[in-house]
């Protein structure tokens, strides 16, 4: 059995940094493993606040952010990033158990996945993400 | 909004489950030794794995996984194609017993990263438990589990040899969503296998004691009878009734029983209980409509050398789909399993008119009176709902006069009673008289029951010893 066969196929070409927003440190030993094994480059926050400075800090290709995050919630991170300006290209995915995919995408999320994890969706919808950052990188040279 | 379900890939559960457990959550299977926890477990892992929904089998201390896997392969489910490419067995005991039970998460973690189960199992969880070298660790490391298991798409599966007293001691049973117990009970030396589902989140099921037995291809479940939420009134469509198959009876109820009401025929034994209703049966299978005998005293040599002796060809209707016999052994038949094959053929429209033969054979393997009431009841809506006419036989002790028919009211929820018994004279005839019919009238008096080579039929009035000796 391999499962990877299609985050294989979808493999982000050079390192393509994501910020994971999590605050438990079990799930983001296992998201770790699987956007690893996807060649995505992790690095993680534990709440939304910290997320916000790292953010800035690192600027990632890619946030994935739970919503139930302390200190400030997934939705109101979002719409920080979206608003300034050196921050507004990051893509965001926001992976939840909430049922909030409209309130997501009002906040200003570019795609909107539920959970429990299941690492081929995952790895299909940061692909289409990446995608798309690259053609954005292309329009700007 | 509604949880998918994983279907067992057991009829049966599933009815009791509604559909089967919600996909991406933690249940617990639960019994003592030899309940049949890993049987039902493997067995719906079988059922569902796929190249697409891995499972992860892990075993841990309760048995050595070559000995689990050995004793796995006697059961028709066991296909070896499925394992190792859709079905994982890994020994979870080994790495735990080096690295310890706070290494549980990490194991876990390390193991759904490396297989991506969609199905994963804990077999057995209880002895696993039993390393945690305190309560709280034991408590902290299942509850990092848990939080592991609710965030990864994967419906996981803690099979323990835990008692009922441990429910509400052990934090495992209050993190599960489900827990499905599985017990025996003693009846007369016998053992009964039943499961009841104690807890099942988000989600209506079917409550109560639900028979279960276990045999080649592994678990059937039986689900407990239940009273149907429709009903359906009799008309008064003289096109409904249906011929009793018995010459003169008809006319003593009018033109014949309602179609779908229920008769209880009571008396003695000899009385001529099993060869009226198999009449009924015969008549009925003649006329084109299909009819199942429910027995368990008479085998089918027994039944067949009775219908020989009347001439009948069941042979012919039976080839025709028009006749069944359905023997059940009076020591080891469950109520519910005898419900469900019942209900089974009635769907299948291959059952228009039914006999049972006989109650008392029901009552003795149930496990208390009420319950047996209960499922009489049930038993009488659903043929009213299903429009099949069932005649139950009961055998009474006395031979010639009675106090009661039955003592479970049983004759209340019939539609009909007849009742048969023998004269007080030496020469002991048979009569037969209509007792109670429900929506009809009926001839109140006592009559012959005449027994030919052709069968039963119903004769004169009797009218006591002066009257029909002058």
């Amino acid at each position: 059995m391999d499962s990877s066969d299609a985050s294989k196929s979808v493999r982000p070409v050079g390192h393509v940094l994501a910020l994971v927003v999590e605050r438990n440190p079990i799930v983001q030993r296992l998201e770790r493993y699987f956007l690893e094994e996807a060649g995505y480059q992790v690095e993680f926050s534990n709440d939304g606040a910290s997320a916000l400075a790292r953010a800035k800090e690192l600027r990632p290709a890619i946030l994935i952010t739970e919503i139930l995050v302390p200190k400030m919630d997934g939705l109101t991170l979002c719409r920080q990033l979206k608003s300034k300006p050196e921050t507004a290209g990051i893509l965001i995915l926001v992976f939840s158990h909430l049922e909030a995919e409209d309130r997501a995408r009002e906040a200003g999320a570019d795609a909107f996945l539920r959970k429990p994890l299941n690492e081929e969706p995952l790895v299909e919808t940061l692909s289409r993400l990446v995608a798309r950052h690259q053609d954005i990188l292309r329009g700007k040279k | 909004m509604s949880r998918k379900r994983l279907s067992t890939g057991i009829k049966g559960l599933d009815q009791v489950l509604g559909g089967g457990f919600p996909e991406n959550s933690m249940n617990m299977i639960m019994g003592s030794p030899g309940a049949g926890k890993s049987i039902l477990t493997e067995q719906m892992v079988f059922a569902n794995a796929s190249k697409e929904r891995p499972a992860l089998y892990l075993t841990t201390f309760s048995e050595p996984l070559e000995k689990f896997i050995l004793n796995s392969q006697s059961y028709t489910f066991f296909n070896p194609a499925q394992v190792g490419v859709e079905i994982l067995y890994e020994d979870l005991g080994q790495p735990l017993r080096e690295k310890g039970y706070a290494a549980l998460p990490d194991l876990i973690t390390e193991f759904v990263a490396e297989w991506h189960p969609r199905i994963l199992v804990f077999d057995s969880f209880k002895a696993l438990s039993e390393l945690a070298r305190t309560a709280e660790e034991g408590r902290l490391v299942l509850f990092d589990l848990a939080t592991l298991l609710a965030n990864y798409d994967c419906t996981a599966f803690l099979v323990g040899e835990y008692g009922p007293d441990t429910m509400t001691e052990l934090p495992a049973f209050a993190i599960a969503d489900s827990i499905l117990s599985l017990q025996r009970h003693t009846l007369a030396g016998n053992d009964q296998r039943f499961l009841r589902v104690e807890k099942l989140r988000g989600s209506s099921f079917v409550p109560g004691l639900h028979a279960f037995s276990i045999g080649a291809g592994g678990i059937e479940v039986f689900p407990r009878l239940l009273t149907p939420s429709s009903f359906t009134s009799y008309s008064d469509d003289s096109g409904r009734r249906v011929t009793t198959g018995v010459q003169g009876l008809d006319p003593m109820i009018e033109s014949g029983f309602w179609r779908g009401s229920t008769t209880l025929v009571a008396g003695p034994t000899g009385s001529g209980k099993s060869m009226l209703s198999l009449q009924f049966l015969y008549q009925g299978a003649l006329a084109g409509e299909p009819g199942l005998y429910v027995g368990f005293q008479e085998n089918p040599v027994q039944i067949a050398r009775i219908t020989k002796g009347f001439g009948w060809d069941t042979g012919k209707v039976e080839k025709e789909g028009l006749f069944e016999l359905m023997y059940r052994s009076p020591v080891e038949m469950q109520l519910d399993e005898v419900a469900f094959r019942i209900f089974e053929r009635v769907n299948e429209g291959k059952v228009k008119r039914l006999v049972i033969d006989a109650l008392g054979d029901l009552k003795r393997r149930s496990l208390d009176t009420d319950r047996f009431a209960d499922y009489i009841y049930s038993l009488t809506q659903w043929f009213a709902l299903k429009q099949v006419t069932c005649l139950m036989t009961y055998e009474l002790k006395e031979l010639f006069e009675f106090h009661s028919i039955t003592g479970e009211e049983i004759s209340n929820m019939s539609d009909n009673v007849l009742l048969l018994r023998f004269t007080p004279e030496a020469e002991m005839a048979r009569t037969l008289r209509v007792v109670k019919t429900r929506g009809s009238a009926h001839d109140h008096r006592e009559h012959l029951l005449e027994l030919s080579q052709k069968g039963v039929a119903v004769g004169k009035p009797w009218k006591g010893m002066r009257q029909s000796s002058s």
